[in-house]
């Protein structure tokens, strides 16, 4: 009833092509972005923004930019933790040169060199496939995170090896570092990530999205309809690494303040890959979905005991934390292999033919 | 099933509530948050020390009930030691905290900036970051009784009977773990190299190699270094400890920093490892009158974590850890008195921290004695820099084997003044705190 | 000039200069190699039957170890404690294979690899709860493994090899050796080879699929208790160990994924060469510890000649 989609004509092949065909989808959609813009902001406490929101959002970012290489062009990476180590150290030393930079040009500036790295990587990607490529992105990401650790300029030879983010203003207003407000941070990261997900969702709806889901489903059929692999592949690196390379620099300069290089070791790669599989390969929502449940859950599930009021010492709610995010991916790849994304599609089909049930 | 699916959603929306609402606080209790770490790959070090530290707790809450009868609420809250996760525990616990104890150097370095914007005390016993000695600039960090670059400066003494220059022509190496933490003394000893001409060698042991250090000891025995120092945490102890005996290098020669005297680990090799040497600025002493009591009202009464069969009772880490109880105690006793309030602020405990006077007649009165070297911090000076023991290793326990050492504070002290001075530019607009002369 | 001394005449100077210190560097290496050419044979057989990657081979050895340590804190002798282990990782395969495997049948690659992630997690939280997080030392003498040393002096230096060492090297040629014995002689070994060459076929003949998929996920269950062992007495066995799992994979992308052979041959290539790297070029040009990094661009640099590994199964694509 709410979903019912009779009545809608569309008179022009623009209106059929239109982002939303369905005009419920739209409504949907405002009023997702009224509760993020408007409603999460006025309600959310300081630790609901620095523990759930604004890491959910960067997630997403990471995650989105993983889904375009493995989602869409079929590349399966498990180097996304340094390429967003990349993405941050660019940022930081960007910062540290030119303090005058605009925060907001750093950031899409450090992109380009997770970007060129990324391309770099993935060249191999032409000769090397399936779980090999998988395993040579693995270089990738050893290689980088050693290089963050060994080489002293990265971090402006400071004795710990961390990095920290100083206190930059932007248009008067303080965005990163210790005296920032976690609103303002959350309304950059939100704005960041709003302006990449539009892009991206044009991008892969366009032609080279077509071209990337071509080389996906079968790469060497795409080759034998004329599309350059080469082209195809690398561009799929490059928009790829480029967006997690801004996530990495949001990661770092608008939420953790200082990043020491094993951060950006392989269990971050590992988590930014649970969000793209659980929340559905080649999706743009499926990211958002992923990033809730897997960013966003376990900080719940730990206020869980405490809220029911069971006694349970910390670090055994940890344990069973751990062993309920990795039995809920089992439990999920189970039930909808095709990730949360396809729940919502499944859902929303049969909101659109309710209440008969075909 | 339909059931469950109802019920997992009523409690994961009580959580989602309980996250997003502020914490409540009861007020007549005092919160004392900590960072803890009892998963992971640093777990091994990490149970000890926050075993000592809970105990301790129960235990003046069992026998005084709490700090002049306000009740001391002791609160975990797990980070692994992952940086993220310590953060967002930050978060979650900093709200009515009297003091913070973010445990790992890395969290130490995140959570800085913020502890100045949040008002809240960061007590780092032990370790973080030297520079936080220097009270004009760290206003809100704390790191008594010593810091790793006094301990670094105490080994050199010892190694070299208070003579540095003795050290000239020899080689220290430095087995460190590859992590902010095991990066910190590299900074002064390059410098005392520099000054006392011996040769410096900086080997780093990466996180996934910590198990695995064939190939840094084979560099050891192809460089031979007269001595070894060792800055390792975790799993790293004891692999660097199965090695040392495997590559037949010295145990005397072999001397780490007060995170690397875990008897667990030790325990490993036995007797082998005899003549192993620890600088600590604790001794364990489980006949003290404090440790007694913990016995009587936490162990005995079945309350406390710790591993009876292993004898963790009586290890190093575990009494340290009472010992590190202790500190916060004392600090919020004597914003108490100070001012004459039941249930001390942030801000309050933070001048409590700045005035402890940890001396012997203290020491004394709380059935402490011998158990930590004696320390005075002060609005400059963060640390107290109290000074240690060395420890040895004589096959089952570790034993005291040397009078108190102090550092050379001469020569540390511009060093950290400098450091600090870097990382406040680095940060600026940082805080100072001109309050201090 | 004094660069490229550096890199391509003083290493061997040094490797020449002192042969005792170089046969020591090879006999760490070749150890090393052995151990990651047994996490590699765990990869390797269940990928071969059931085309998964299986990522969880790290936390098995660890939880194998520390099931052996646990029980023998617990009171039981070391000869039951042994057997009783390895009925727990039966127990293990079992549910494996019940709970997350069978559910799973024919679903793509990357979906059971992530399954695999999962079910890692979910051994590190219920093995932190039952065991503790604390290090454990390994029952090595009461299992009767001699951890005594050797010394020679070759050339007039210095050579140290642990007794423990070449027994894990022992050890694991028998392991080996039975395992090649079960896989191309017995009824069972047979049928898994089928399974691996291919799987419908397999199945249309009547080869069970799940009682296969437990037998392997079993003897993967025991070559990882023999790792876990063999490791755990050289540095105690505590959750730290499971990084190990991610030295296996640059062995198997030189090995091949499918190739028994290939996962000896490269494990014990990658450990001598990753460790003359580090000793000879790494600790003195590039300040250490390339040994995180040296495999995956070794493996890197042989895929890109050799798409499918040293010894993989050639990738015929078809359209």
């Amino acid at each position: 009833m709410l979903y019912r989609t009779a009545g809608q004509f569309k008179t022009t092949y623009e209106a059929d092509h239109a982002l939303f065909p369905v005009r419920q989808d739209a409504i949907l959609l405002g009023i997702i972005l009224v509760v993020a813009w408007v409603v999460l902001p006025l309600t959310a406490n300081e630790f609901a923004f620095k523990a759930l929101l604004v890491p959910v959002l960067i997630y997403t970012l990471a995650a989105l930019g993983l889904n375009i290489l493995t989602g869409y062009a079929g590349q399966l990476s498990l180097g996304t933790g340094a390429f967003m180590g990349v993405g941050a150290y660019a940022c930081y030393k960007i910062i540290t040169i030119f303090p005058e930079v605009n925060l907001l040009v750093a950031i899409a500036m450090s992109g380009f060199f997770s970007a060129a790295v990324g391309v770099a990587f993935g060249v191999p990607s032409l000769r090397i496939k399936g779980f090999y490529l998988a395993i040579a992105t693995l270089a990738a990401q050893f290689f980088l995170v050693w290089l963050f650790e060994k080489w002293a300029w990265l971090y402006n030879y400071s004795a710990s090896g961390a990095i920290q983010v100083p206190t930059i203003e932007m248009f008067g207003v303080v965005v990163a570092g210790p005296n920032a407000k976690a609103i303002t941070q959350y309304y950059f990261v939100l704005a960041v990530v709003t302006v990449v997900t539009m892009l991206a969702i044009n991008i892969t709806r366009g032609r080279i999205g077509r071209i990337w889901k071509s080389v996906r489903d079968m790469d060497i059929a795409a080759e034998l309809v004329g599309i350059n692999l080469m082209k195809a592949k690398l561009s799929a690196f490059f928009v790829s690494s480029y967006i997690v390379g801004i996530a990495g620099a949001l990661f770092v300069f608008l939420w953790r303040g200082a990043a020491e290089p094993n951060l950006f070791d392989i269990p971050l790669s590992f988590r930014v890959l649970f969000i793209v599989i659980i929340g559905g390969l080649g999706s743009i929502l499926g990211n958002y979905l992923g990033a809730m449940l897997i960013v966003a859950l376990p900080v719940v599930l730990s206020y869980l005991p405490g809220a029911l009021g069971i006694p349970v010492s910390s670090s055994m709610v940890e344990h069973l934390n751990t062993m309920v995010v990795g039995a809920l991916i089992i439990f999920f790849l189970i039930v909808e292999p095709h990730g949360l994304a396809r729940f919502w599609a499944v859902l929303r089909e049969k909101l659109i033919i309710w209440p008969f049930p075909h | 099933m339909k059931r469950l699916a109802k019920t997992a959603l009523l409690a994961s929306g009580l959580a989602l509530a309980a996250a997003f609402a502020a914490p409540a606080f009861a007020q007549d209790a005092i919160n004392l948050p900590n960072l803890s770490y009892r998963t992971g790959p640093f777990a091994a070090t990490g149970i000890p020390l926050m075993n000592g530290q809970r105990d301790y707790i129960a235990m003046l809450n069992a026998r005084d009930g709490g700090v002049n009868g306000v009740t001391i609420n002791y609160e975990e809250c797990e980070t692994g030691y992952n940086t993220e996760k310590g953060v967002e525990c930050y978060e979650k616990t900093k709200a009515g905290a009297a003091v913070t104890q973010p445990w790992s150097t890395g969290i130490t370095l995140q959570v800085l900036p913020k502890s100045n914007v949040d008002k809240i005390a960061v007590l780092a016993p032990g370790y973080g970051f030297s520079p936080m000695a220097d009270g004009k600039t760290f206003k809100w960090a704390f790191n008594p009784p010593s810091s790793y670059w006094d301990g670094a400066s105490m080994i050199l003494q010892n190694i070299s009977q208070g003579n540095l220059d003795s050290l000239k022509g020899k080689k220290i190496a430095l087995l460190h773990l590859d992590h902010p933490y095991g990066k910190e003394p590299i900074p002064l000893l390059e410098a005392l190299a520099a000054k006392h001409g011996f040769t410096f060698l900086p080997i780093p042991v990466g996180l996934k190699e910590m198990q695995n250090q064939s190939a840094q000891w084979l560099q050891i025995r192809r460089e031979k270094p007269d001595f070894v120092l060792m800055w390792g945490w975790g799993a790293m102890n004891a692999g660097a400890i199965t090695e040392a005996v495997k590559t037949k290098y010295p145990m005397n020669q072999f001397i780490g920093i007060w995170w690397s005297s875990l008897d667990g680990d030790l325990k490993l090799v036995g007797d082998a490892g005899k003549g192993y040497r620890a600088v600590s600025w604790s001794v364990p002493n489980s006949a003290s009158k404090a440790m007694q009591d913990i016995k009587k009202h936490v162990v005995d009464a079945g309350k406390s974590m710790i591993n009876q069969a292993e004898g963790e009772f009586d290890w190093v880490f575990y009494q340290r850890g009472v010992l590190i109880s202790m500190m916060s105690v004392e600090a919020i006793k004597a914003a108490q008195a100070k001012f004459n309030v039941k249930v001390p602020n942030a801000e309050q405990v933070r001048w409590g921290l700045e005035n402890l006077d940890i001396n012997e007649a203290k020491l004394a009165e709380l059935g402490m004695e011998g158990m930590i070297v004696p320390f005075k911090t002060s609005c400059a000076d963060h640390t107290g820099h109290g000074g240690a023991w060395m420890l040895e290793w004589d096959g089952k326990q570790f034993v005291k084997a040397s009078d108190l050492i102090k550092p050379d504070r001469a020569a540390i002290e511009p060093l950290e003044i400098e450091k600090a001075k870097e990382y406040a530019t680095a940060n600026a607009p940082w805080p100072l705190n001109d309050e201090c002369k | 000039m004094d660069f490229l001394n550096s890199i391509l005449i003083k290493p061997f100077a040094d490797m020449f200069g002192a042969p005792d210190f170089l046969m020591q560097v090879l006999w760490e290496g070749l150890v090393s190699g052995v151990l990651y050419a047994l996490i590699a044979l765990g990869f390797v057989l269940i990928y071969k039957s059931s085309r998964i990657f299986n990522f969880a081979q790290g936390i098995m050895v660890v939880f194998a170890a520390l099931t052996l340590v646990g029980l023998h804190e617990k009171g039981v002798p070391a000869w039951l404690a042994l057997p009783l282990t390895l009925g727990v990782m039966y127990l293990l395969a079992m549910s494996i294979e019940r709970v997350v495997l069978r559910p799973l049948v024919n679903q793509p690659d990357i979906i059971l690899f992530m399954a695999t992630i999962g079910i890692t997690l979910f051994l590190i939280g219920f093995g932190e709860i039952i065991f503790g997080g604390e290090n454990k030392v390994m029952i090595t003498e009461q299992l009767g493994i001699p951890t005594g040393s050797w010394e020679f002096e070759p050339f007039g230096g210095f050579l140290s090899i642990e007794q423990r060492d070449v027994t894990a090297v022992v050890g694991a040629v028998l392991l080996v050796a039975a395992l090649l014995l079960f896989l191309n002689k017995s009824k069972m070994g047979r049928a898994i080879r089928a399974l691996g060459d291919d799987h419908q076929a397999a199945l249309s003949v009547g080869i069970s699929l799940s009682t296969i998929w437990v037998v392997v996920w079993f003897i993967a269950g025991v070559i990882a208790l023999a790792t876990g062992i063999v490791w755990g007495s050289r540095a105690g066995v505590s959750f730290a160990l499971e990084v190990i799992a991610y030295k296996a994979l640059p062995v198997l992308m030189l090995g091949g994924l499918e190739s028994v052979l290939g996962a000896i041959v490269g494990g014990l290539a990658i450990g001598i060469l990753e460790k003359l790297f580090e000793i000879y070029w790494g600790q003195p040009i590039l300040g250490g510890n390339t040994e995180t990094w040296f495999a995956f661009v070794l493996a890197l640099i042989v895929l890109l000649f050799r798409p499918q590994g040293l010894f993989g199964e050639r990738i015929i694509e078809r359209v």
